[in-house]
């Protein structure tokens, strides 16, 4: 564990050197829900239909902003290696008497802290700015899902990281991949009215598990039995990253 | 008392559409502990491949590698504990402070933020690093950095260290100040394997150094034994009241393994010692042999000879 925290008291270190990128952070979901959530609000007038109720769309799009801001959080510290071999300094670390996994836990650790940060910024202008009914006795449990969302993705990112060499080429998969699957996602909009054959595909996507399973815990949207299985599959994903990425990692040198 | 015991190393790279790139060829080495290790050879030869072995950055081929006792395959963490590394590429920490890179490189290793404090001072000291330490690296020199990046290294008390080129784009201050330290730490008991480019530099820390090319071993031994290795090669320095050019002829025909004329000066290095006292005679024929020196032969000269040897053999 001391590894592990050595890495977060780095990484903590870095982003405090920078706090344009520190508020950039912290400001990005909340943007995205007052700016965009709000606006389309008033475009959709009455709000969405799901699973046979009428919703506000603010309601329906919290979850959204949670989960993308779990991916864009996932994407900044994958990023970041590219950052540290540019400096030189990543070679350095896989020399620290650390394990590969400790290293990328660590990272992972130190994104779940920003994205708490996040998250209680978020539900708190969702709540007293918005008047979305945030179901306050699952928040603990909304807060363990935002962090579990970040390490799948973290991982899942990082073996992209280990694997491509160039940064451009990073950037440009993961834009494309980051666009594709928001809008092959229950990210935006409800899936029970997209063609059936979105639909599958929608639901074989993880950011669909994720927001889905925050959309419940949340504002209580969704079904007990669908969510259970989403979060199995989540699970899955998450493990399969990390192991991929600690395989990746042994040869990122 | 070894601590670093390598058998037959092989390192390939494997390359697209061609047959795997062999960077090191089944070397083996040993290095006593408390000693410091030099490992010599040109640009590509393997030396840098051979150091990310030893410290886990990648897997051998094959071979059977022990650092501090411990596999570097099988028992990668506790190799990483016995170590630490400065690689031949710029590794710091350019967005935080020179105190804070020594703040993190410390906590990396285990250490309380107070051991820190207090060998910190040292370090600082010793690398001259103190009007620098509220700046970021991002804005010092690329000498500066390197400065950091070694001086990174003697913070910590692992009984093992790897210097990949470490004195490179250092001024003549901070070499000084990084042979002391490296001095001062085999002293204290720490095993030192460095590479260098540098012949002097080897010459003057090293106690025991391999010689590598193309991935091989060309040489290995005590610094004396590799500077004797059967080459007797014998170095002439001569200055003359005056020369004229039928001298250089007659020193030609010698056939020295390398001849350098400078005004009134000679110097030369030939393989056989008799060569060198046939030459001073034939100066002191002349009537104008003002000053002489004759001693064995740099390790400079040695290195070049054994990789032309190798060249040649190559070729053959």
């Amino acid at each position: 564990m001391r590894n592990v925290m050595a890495i977060v008291y780095r990484d903590a270190l870095i982003r405090l050197t920078s706090l344009t990128w520190l508020f950039f952070d912290m400001a990005v979901p909340l943007l995205y829900l007052l700016m965009f959530g709000v606006g389309f609000n008033k475009a959709v007038g009455i709000g969405v239909t799901t699973f046979g109720e009428s919703v506000p769309y603010n309601n329906f799009f919290l979850a959204g902003v949670l989960s993308m801001s779990c991916f864009g959080s996932a994407i900044n510290q994958a990023y970041g290696f590219f950052v540290d071999r540019d400096n030189g300094i990543f070679y350095e670390f896989l020399t620290y008497p650390m394990t590969r996994g400790e290293l990328l836990f660590g990272k992972m650790l130190f994104q779940c802290v920003m994205a708490f940060a996040q998250t209680v910024l978020t539900i708190g202008a969702a709540i007293i700015v918005l008047g979305i009914p945030v179901n306050i006795s699952l928040l603990p449990l909304t807060f363990l899902v935002v962090m579990v969302g970040i390490a799948g993705w973290f991982f899942a990112l990082s073996i992209v990281a280990f694997r491509i060499r160039r940064n451009d080429a990073f950037n440009t998969v993961i834009n494309v991949t980051y666009f594709v699957l928001m809008f092959i996602s229950s990210m935006f909009y409800p899936l029970d009215s997209v063609p059936e054959w979105l639909r599958y595909i929608s639901y074989a996507n993880p950011l669909t598990w994720h927001t889905d399973i925050l959309r419940y815990l949340t504002v209580g949207i969704g079904e007990l039995n669908i969510i259970l299985f989403e979060t199995t599959g989540f699970m899955l994903f998450l493990f399969t990253s990390f192991w991929f990425a600690q395989q990746a990692l042994k040869k990122a040198a | 008392m070894e601590a670093i015991s390598v058998h037959n190393l092989v390192k390939e790279y494997p390359r697209a559409g061609e047959s795997p790139l062999r960077a090191v060829d089944d070397i083996s080495f040993s290095v006593e502990r408390g000693s410091i290790f030099g490992l010599l050879g040109p640009n590509g030869a393997g030396k840098s491949t051979t150091i990310k072995v030893l410290s886990t950055l990648i897997p051998p081929t094959s071979g059977s590698i022990l650092v501090n006792e411990f596999d570097v395959l099988t028992q990668a963490l506790d190799v990483r504990k016995s170590l630490c590394v400065v690689l031949q590429e710029s590794a710091v920490e350019v967005f935080l402070t020179v105190r804070n890179n020594f703040l993190t490189f410390g906590r990396f290793h285990g250490m309380t933020s107070a051991e820190i404090e207090r060998k910190m001072g040292r370090v600082v000291e010793l690398f001259g690093l103190g009007e620098v330490i509220s700046q970021k690296p991002i804005d010092l020199s690329g000498g500066m950095k390197r400065r950091v990046q070694v001086a990174k290294m003697f913070l910590v008390d692992t009984p093992i260290v790897f210097l990949d080129e470490a004195t490179t784009g250092m001024d003549t201050f901070n070499k000084r100040a990084t042979i002391k330290a490296i001095k001062e730490e085999a002293q204290h008991g720490r095993t030192i394997v460095l590479t260098t480019h540098m012949l002097e530099e080897a010459e003057e820390l090293c106690d025991a150094i391999a010689i590598i090319n193309h991935g091989k071993i060309v040489a290995s031994g005590t610094t004396d034994e590799v500077k004797n290795m059967g080459l007797q090669m014998f170095y002439l320095s001569m200055k003359f009241n005056e020369m004229g050019k039928e001298l250089e002829e007659l020193i030609q025909k010698f056939a020295p393994v390398k001849l350098e004329i400078q005004n009134r000066e000679v110097s030369l290095t030939v393989r056989e010692h008799h060569i060198a006292l046939d030459i001073l005679a034939l100066a002191r024929s002349t009537g104008a042999l003002k000053q002489f020196e004759i001693s064995t032969a740099s390790l400079e000269d040695v290195f070049v000879e054994l990789i032309d040897r190798k060249k040649a053999n190559t070729a053959s």
